[in-house]
């Protein structure tokens, strides 16, 4: 009899999906946890229309803080995504937007080419989108030249959820197996 | 096939533009370490492509421009030969700087292949 999968976030190895459908999930927005069921899974594999190009970069030069448009989710739907920077600059993410992600307390990691090279398969930068809870990026040149393309390419699952009703994270009402979906910072 | 020598990638591979020496005897930058991060990043030279059609001629690479300081032996290159190293037969000599090369004779080409160790 076959396993069954062992399915949580920022899972090592190549990405997979974190629940099965018509599991419940709990995704983290605004400091609560708020509770789906998800009703279908799609995959989102890495190719050229999720793929954020800043473009000309000067030497050292820092962009403004950019929404990740091709990244947005509807309603009742999440996106689990792992990113790969491709040019030689490093990309801070933020969730809103001046929420910075990969967080310690005086520093923020960022995505640069030596991730992929440290973490093949991505899973340190995996990271969550729920509805209007946007993912921003802010790219810095890292080169002492003008980077002409500057790429960051992201690939994973869609997930659309149905709403459970009955429960409350803050009210401890809570269901009897459900996975964390941490789709905001922890601020 | 890989030689056994060669290590597992510390860092990112990156090439240098092509440098065709301006003056015979004077360095300049061959290569320019990527330093506007958090951390300057180190620079190991992985590959060196060097061509002359000006007569046989010497070859420093190094780090400083006035003095070249050698990180590696001076190299030869044979008239309209192109004379290749790769990094099999490099030293490995990472360094926090500036790769250099001066030659004794204005007009040979060089370019590197570099790992570039950091974040």
């Amino acid at each position: 009899m076959p396993a069954l999968p062992q399915l949580y976030p920022y899972k090592a190895g190549p990405i997979e999906m974190v629940v099965m459908p018509g599991e419940t999930v709990g995704v983290w927005i605004n400091k609560v946890y708020e509770f789906f069921k998800v009703e279908y899974i799609e995959t989102i594999p890495r190719s050229d229309p999720i793929e954020q190009n800043f473009g000309i970069i000067a030497a050292g030069a820092i962009t403004g803080v950019t929404q990740l448009a091709l990244l947005e989710m509807p309603n009742l739907e999440f996106g689990q995504f792992r990113a790969e920077v491709e040019d030689d600059f490093s990309a801070i993410l933020s969730q809103g937007r001046a929420d910075q992600r990969h967080k310690l307390f005086t520093r923020v990691a960022t995505y640069t080419r030596f991730t992929h090279l440290h973490d093949p398969c991505g899973h340190t930068t995996e990271f969550y989108v729920h509805e209007d809870q946007f993912a921003f990026v802010q790219a810095q040149n890292l080169t002492d030249y003008a980077l002409t393309i500057s790429r960051i390419v992201f690939h994973g699952f869609r997930y659309v959820l149905e709403k459970l009703k009955g429960y409350d994270w803050k009210e401890g009402k809570l269901p009897d197996q459900w996975t964390r979906i941490p789709a905001t910072a922890h601020l | 096939m890989a030689s056994p020598y060669r290590q597992p990638a510390r860092g990112i591979r990156k090439s240098g533009p092509i440098v065709t020496i301006a003056a015979a005897g004077v360095a300049e930058v061959l290569y320019q370490q990527t330093n506007l991060g958090q951390n300057p990043r180190t620079v190991i030279i992985r590959k060196i492509m060097t061509y002359t059609n000006v007569g046989n001629c010497v070859v420093d690479i190094g780090i400083g421009l006035a003095p070249l300081v050698n990180i590696i032996p001076t190299i030869f290159l044979l008239n309209t030969f192109d004379n290749e190293w790769t990094e099999d037969e490099i030293p490995e000599v990472e360094v926090s700087a500036d790769i250099t090369v001066q030659s004794d004779i204005l007009g040979c080409q060089v370019q590197i292949e570099v790992e570039e160790i950091g974040s």
